[in-house]
């Protein structure tokens, strides 16, 4: 079984895929870029299956920025932060650890206002019913994780764990990676894992859509505020079409299909962030390398 | 089982709609069992394809997740395959590793990751049984990579809904099948009661005819001529109406019998008065010329006597026999020698020795008029086919039982037509065409539940046993 620290190899392949399209693309001359439809990067969270609102966002980002846009999606986080670090798409919305990984070829377009503040947090959950409050008492488990990419879905829960001078491989029984937030809140209420590491905004949108699914599952650990998960620009990506971009996400509230598909992410807008909103995802990366 | 309850003696209205009844029941039977032995064939068939399709889309999906031994994946597999089945009713799902530990299961809170499997899913037992008590079944599948085992799939699976089609169409077909037996015994039994009722009819009008009562059936109840049961009433009826012109006949000949009987016997006393008449008048004349001789007058006196006994023997006698009986008082040793007279009469006029015996009891219950009709004519049949100078002997006797008459003679022998005449009983036979006096000797037996005895030839020895009747009881003469 692979542990959390594992990367699939297929995304390997294709890291090394994107590396070689990247090659050919920046050959391309200027004008046929500009021909070409804006590629617009998402992660694996809530919203992998949301077909409507992934024709929303496409639609309403190509009327704003004036340019058809193509919204791109992968399994894992690494598959896209690799395509955009490799200059194969021009913005993403990605999680905040791959942006810290990658603070120096990426630039932050724009950060989502959640609940009022461009902030989330990690949860710890355990399947409804579990009794208990401490983590203490989830050595053993068997836990879930999001992606090896993702904040709160595996290096929070890393830190936390480095905190206690453990890792996951000494402190649970068993871990694996289910490639998705909601994935995570089905493994624990199913029983799959004892216990799980989750986005607490998924978690709380989810209550909402899912609350059947979200009803077998409990908080049992809350992090602190962590910078939301961004978007991010390749550092190659023409300067204008990053402002537009970012003109576009931070001025949805104005438009009615904006706010239509605000509502639907259940989000209360975008600001321009600043990078050090994710100083402390970098502070858990850094006490988690400590630990491994 | 005892005689009367077996099933030949059941009337055929019972054993005909039996017999479609249970033709009926083992034709269900083998049909019902043709059914559900299809049924269960074809459930075999569309379980394995439902469950090979399953387990097949289930092998694809896993084989990658297995290889990697991933849990996730293998119970996202899983759980999105848990509804994609309609046919297939899946309680247990377990993705098992080659070191029997579970890698992912539909329920992972029961079978936990890296638990080991339970004993059911380890091993393949082949074929499933669907009539097993559990209703569930385990079904397996081997997952291979290069010809070698990465794992297996084992899967409990609901069967309660396809034992509950065999429950409800073997129930289907015990109703349906039991309905239409009993509607083809109720029909049976209509299509025979109706078939024989004709039958049952005439059958009514036989069991009459024992009791000596053969009416014909009347016109109005007749079936059309031309039918089967028509033609049988029409025969019985003129069967009937035959056997009454015969019984009627009959009754005419014996009284005609009777009344030559009667001049037979008027002859036999004129002849017996005649004979002392002549002494009797010699006696008269005697007195006349000499009635002044005292030894002649004595002696004449003496035949006069003599003469006069003889004629008041004869007509006591005639009194007794004819003055028919109507009371029906029973038989005493005086009314056979009563007979003594008429029978000893006839002998000495065919000039036969008439050997006498009476040794009746004084408690014989047998009704004296019948009896000394019978005897009479026993007696004077014995005479009538002796030959002059034999013998004939007549002897009565009882016992605590019955009354015994013994009539025998040296004549040539009785008749084969006599013969059964007397040993028919009632006197019916149809060959009794002689003989009416034979004919009535039967019906006094028949009435008295007499039974009779013949020997011979040589000659012709008759015995007849006449029981007593019940204490307080009188037979009809």
């Amino acid at each position: 079984m692979r542990s959390a620290k594992a990367r699939p190899k297929h995304a390997s392949r294709r890291h090394i895929l994107a590396g070689g399209l990247a090659t050919v693309a920046l050959a391309i001359p200027n004008l046929a870029r500009a021909a070409r439809p804006v590629l617009f990067g998402l992660t694996p969270v809530f919203l992998d299956s949301d077909i409507q609102l992934i024709a929303d966002l496409e639609r309403y980002l190509s009327r704003h920025i004036g340019r058809p846009v193509q919204l791109v999606k992968r399994r894992t986080y690494q598959e896209i932060t690799s395509l955009l670090v490799a200059n194969q798409l021009d913005a993403a919305w990605i999680c905040g650890f791959p942006f810290v990984q990658n603070r120096e070829q990426l630039r932050l377009v724009a950060v989502p206002l959640y609940r009022q503040a461009p902030l989330y947090r990690a949860y710890i959950v355990t399947r409804a019913g579990r009794e208990g409050d401490s983590i203490a008492a989830l050595r053993g488990d068997i836990h879930a994780f999001s992606d090896p990419d993702s904040n709160s879905g595996f290096l929070a829960t890393r830190s936390l764990l480095a905190g206690l001078r453990e890792s996951p491989s000494t402190f649970f029984a068993r871990t694996f990676f289910t490639f998705g937030h909601r994935n995570v809140i089905r493994a624990v209420a199913s029983g799959l894992a004892h216990s799980g590491s989750v986005d607490g905004y998924v978690w709380d949108v989810m209550r909402e859509i899912e609350p059947a699914l979200v009803a077998g599952t409990r908080i049992r650990h809350v992090s602190d505020p962590m910078g939301f998960p961004p978007i991010a620009a390749a550092r190659g990506v023409d300067p204008a079409l990053r402002t537009a971009i970012r003109d576009a996400l931070i001025g949805m509230p104005n438009d009615a299909n904006g706010r239509t598909i605000l509502g639907m992410l259940r989000l209360d807008g975008f600001v321009a962030g600043d990078p050090s909103l994710f100083d402390s995802i970098a502070e858990h990366w850094k006490r988690a390398q400590e630990f491994g | 089982m005892t005689a009367a309850f077996h099933p030949q003696r059941w009337p055929l209205a019972v054993r005909a709609p039996l017999t479609v009844a249970l033709l009926m029941i083992g034709i269900a039977a083998a049909m019902s069992k043709v059914v559900l032995d299809r049924l269960a064939r074809d459930q075999a068939q569309s379980f394995r394809q439902l469950t090979g399709a399953y387990l097949d889309g289930l092998s694809t999906a896993l084989h990658s997740p297995v290889i990697r031994q991933e849990p996730w994946e293998a119970f996202d597999v899983l759980d999105r395959a848990r509804h994609k089945y309609s046919g297939v009713n899946p309680r247990i799902v377990l993705v098992i590793l080659p070191n029997d530990t579970v890698l992912a299961a539909l329920d992972p809170a029961t079978y936990p990751v890296g638990l080991s499997a339970p004993e059911k899913a380890r091993e393949d037992r082949g074929e499933p049984d669907l009539a097993g008590p559990d209703g569930r079944v385990w079904v397996h599948r081997t997952l291979r990579e290069g010809g070698k085992q990465i794992g297996r799939i084992a899967a409990e699976i609901d069967i309660s809904n396809i034992q509950q089609v065999r429950r409800e169409t073997f129930w289907t077909l015990l109703g349906v099948n039991g309905a239409l037996t009993f509607l083809f015994a109720g029909l049976g039994w209509l299509v025979v009661h109706r078939t024989l009722r004709p039958l049952l009819r005439l059958s009514t009008y036989l069991a009459r005819a024992g009791d000596g009562r053969l009416e014909p059936i009347p016109e109005r109840k007749l079936p059309p001529p031309d039918t089967e049961a028509g033609k049988a009433y029409r025969r019985y009826n003129a069967a009937a109406l035959a056997i009454s012109e015969r019984e009627a006949l009959l009754h005419r000949l014996a009284d005609q019998e009777r009344r030559a009987l009667i001049g037979r016997y008027a002859s036999a006393i004129a002849h017996e008065v005649n004979n002392p008449l002549g002494g009797l008048f010699n006696a008269v004349r005697m007195i006349q010329r000499h009635g002044d001789d005292p030894e002649r007058r004595d002696r004449a006196a003496t035949l006069l006597e003599r003469g006069l006994t003889g004629i008041r023997n004869i007509v006591r006698a005639s009194l007794v026999v004819w003055r028919g009986d109507s009371e029906d008082r029973n038989l005493t040793s005086a009314d056979i020698d009563d007979l003594r007279f008429l029978i000893e009469s006839e002998a000495h006029r065919r000039d036969l020795a008439l050997v006498w015996s009476n040794a009746l009891g004084d408690d014989a219950r047998v009704p004296a008029q019948a009896f000394r009709q019978l005897a009479l004519n026993l007696a004077l049949n014995a005479c009538a086919a002796s030959p002059p100078g034999t013998r004939v002997v007549f002897d009565v006797r009882s016992d605590v039982a019955a009354v015994f008459l013994s009539v025998s003679d040296e004549g040539p022998g009785l008749p084969d037509e006599a013969r059964a005449s007397l040993l028919a009983s009632g006197g019916r036979d149809e060959r009794s065409t002689t003989g009416l006096g034979l004919w009535i000797v039967s019906r006094i037996l028949e009435e008295n539940s007499a039974t009779i005895d013949i020997h011979g030839p040589p000659g012709t020895a008759i015995t007849i046993r006449i029981p007593h009747a019940e204490p307080g009881l009188q037979r009809a003469a």
